[in-house]
């Protein structure tokens, strides 16, 4: 068989199976029916956290021990700058009238309460002056400002309406091992 | 009545005599002087560039630069430092403005200033500025987390462009107005320019270090027409460029089998500095495991480049994350500590010279003048 006549025979045994195909969908199921299940298939998908933060976020809190204002607390393993839980904000929320940036750098910290590694996005917090309290200098599997994503020596106020740096808040992101590190 | 006509008699004859002896001072203003090879800048995170001599510990003065400007870029044939910096209409919120501004030698004043994009990086980093050979172009590295760098005419005080280089970081002038950058892949880049600034070619290396394994510090040091690049556990390259081609030297390691079953390992912010002239690698080292790369030294060890040894070691009385050694014949080694010390040390005989007074507001990363 030439080579045309075997792209023509493929075509052939393609356009006959697409046909059967679309006739045994349509004896199962209305039009109108078809529709409302794919416009629910879309809607459900909106929900559906598709994204590794979203997921962890359906995850239920680990254990944690320590103090979140000192630099020895555990999701701090990485954190370069000061903490904002020292500075009237918590150890994942900005102190007041600071704008968090949305775009972070990561770590992978090992929580001593449940022997378990998870990775940890840290933001920072812009568009105050810096708060000179409880400065620390996590560094594990910390990379120099060549791999910035995980590079702890940027300010990482980008995406905020001013770049001045304030403080820095640490989010568990999920388990190391579910969403790689 | 007796004490009265003397108070009289004093203020009518002593006090215009003790005035007649005594002019008026008027105050002055200082110009300072043309900067020696001794003379070296602490520059302290949002305070400003203080000026200081080591030979004598004495400030010469302050550039005053905006508190986003990490490090400055002086030009000695011009006379002229060069400073990128970030300032808000309302200090810390409002309307950023970015600019190269120039500032002369005599004064230390504002001259002259260019506006650049919105975009430098506030990094803390030495090389994040660099004048190129051709003495007339100023690279100023951006990061919005994307890697670019602005180039800056400073003869013609215009922005010559802006040159996008992702996955990237630090600007290493070389020869023929190009520049090195470290690549996040193990590689490093080179991009050459024209004469008006603009882009003209752009090479890349062989990867050379794991990212992951064993990266190489951000902290380049010039050496003999290259740059000295030296990894978390020890391993040394010498960069250079010929032509198009980027030469990597073989890496040998400066911890030995012994210093790595004692666990030493280079570490700090500004860890290395080198002396042209006696081809010395000064370099801070601490005791520690994996992921340390940050902590302060506890020692300065001293390496002969050429030979590939250690020649001797400094034990520092307060942990150390910054050192500098000028260029002069007979060169100081700079400490300062993490107290917020300033210390001069002899670079050859290693002795400790002096140690500032009342510093200013350390701890600093220091650069040349």
């Amino acid at each position: 068989m030439k080579p045309s006549e075997l792209i023509e025979h493929g075509y052939v045994w393609l356009d006959s199976r697409t046909t059967e195909s679309a006739r045994l969908l349509a004896r199962l199921i209305s039009r109108r029916s078809f529709l409302g299940r794919l416009g629910a298939l879309f809607a459900g998908a909106a929900v559906l956290p598709l994204l590794p933060v979203a997921r962890s976020l359906a995850q239920e809190a680990p254990q944690e021990i320590g103090d979140s204002q000192s630099c020895d607390y555990w999701r701090y393993c990485a954190l370069g700058g000061t903490l904002c839980a020292c500075c009237g904000g918590t150890v994942t929320s900005c102190p007041p009238g600071a704008e968090l940036s949305p775009i972070t750098w990561v770590g992978t910290c090992h929580n001593p309460a449940d022997d378990r590694d998870y990775l940890i996005s840290y933001n920072d917090c812009c568009g105050k002056a810096v708060c000179r309290r409880c400065s620390c200098h996590g560094s594990e599997r910390e990379k120099p400002v060549y791999f910035p994503s995980k590079a702890n020596n940027i300010l990482w106020c980008f995406g905020t309406k001013a770049h001045t740096y304030h403080c820095t808040v640490a989010g568990i992101l999920g388990e190391a091992a579910g969403l790689g590190s | 009545m007796r004490a009265i006509a003397l108070l009289a008699l004093y203020l009518t004859f002593l006090i215009p005599l003790a005035n007649a002896q005594l002019a008026p001072q008027a105050p002055t203003v200082e110009i300072m002087d043309d900067p020696s090879e001794n003379w070296f800048i602490a520059m302290s995170w949002g305070h400003g560039a203080y000026i200081y001599d080591a030979t004598t510990g004495e400030m010469q003065g302050l550039l005053s630069t905006s508190r986003q400007t990490p490090a400055v870029q002086p030009n000695p044939a011009r006379k002229e430092f060069y400073a990128a910096e970030s300032y808000y209409s309302r200090e810390t919120h409002g309307d950023r403005t970015d600019l190269l501004t120039i500032y002369d030698f005599e004064n230390l004043s504002p001259i002259a200033e260019v506006e650049i994009p919105n975009k430098i990086a506030i990094l803390p980093f030495r090389t994040y500025i660099q004048l190129l050979s051709d003495g007339r172009h100023v690279g100023i590295f951006n990061m919005t987390p994307a890697a670019s760098v602005s180039i800056v005419d400073i003869v013609d005080r215009s922005l010559a462009g802006e040159i996008s280089t992702p996955g990237c970081a630090l600007i290493m002038a070389v020869g023929n107005n190009d520049f090195l950058m470290i690549c996040g892949d193990g590689t490093m880049q080179l991009v050459q320019l024209d004469d008006e600034g603009s882009e003209s070619n752009r090479e890349r290396s062989r990867k050379f270090f794991s990212v992951e394994d064993d990266p190489v510090f951000d902290h380049p040091v010039p050496f003999n027409g290259g740059w000295l690049l030296v990894s978390h556990l020890g391993d040394v390259f010498h960069v250079t460029v010929d032509r198009n081609t980027i030469h990597i030297s073989d890496a040998w390691s400066m911890i030995s089998e012994e210093d790595a079953e004692e666990n030493w390992r280079p570490g700090g912010f500004q860890l290395k500095s080198v002396h042209e002239g006696t081809g010395l690698l000064y370099i801070l080292v601490h005791q520690g495991g994996e992921y340390t790369h940050q902590d302060p030294g506890t020692e300065v060890w001293v390496f002969n480049l050429a030979a590939q040894r250690r020649i001797a070691r400094i034990e520092l009385e307060v942990e150390t994350s910054n050192i500098m050694v000028t260029q002069e014949f007979e060169p100081k080694l700079i400490v300062s500590d993490d107290e917020g010390g300033l210390h001069i040390y002899d670079a050859l005989k290693l002795s400790l010279d002096r140690t500032i007074n009342d510093p200013g507001p350390g701890p600093f990363s220091m650069q040349d003048l």
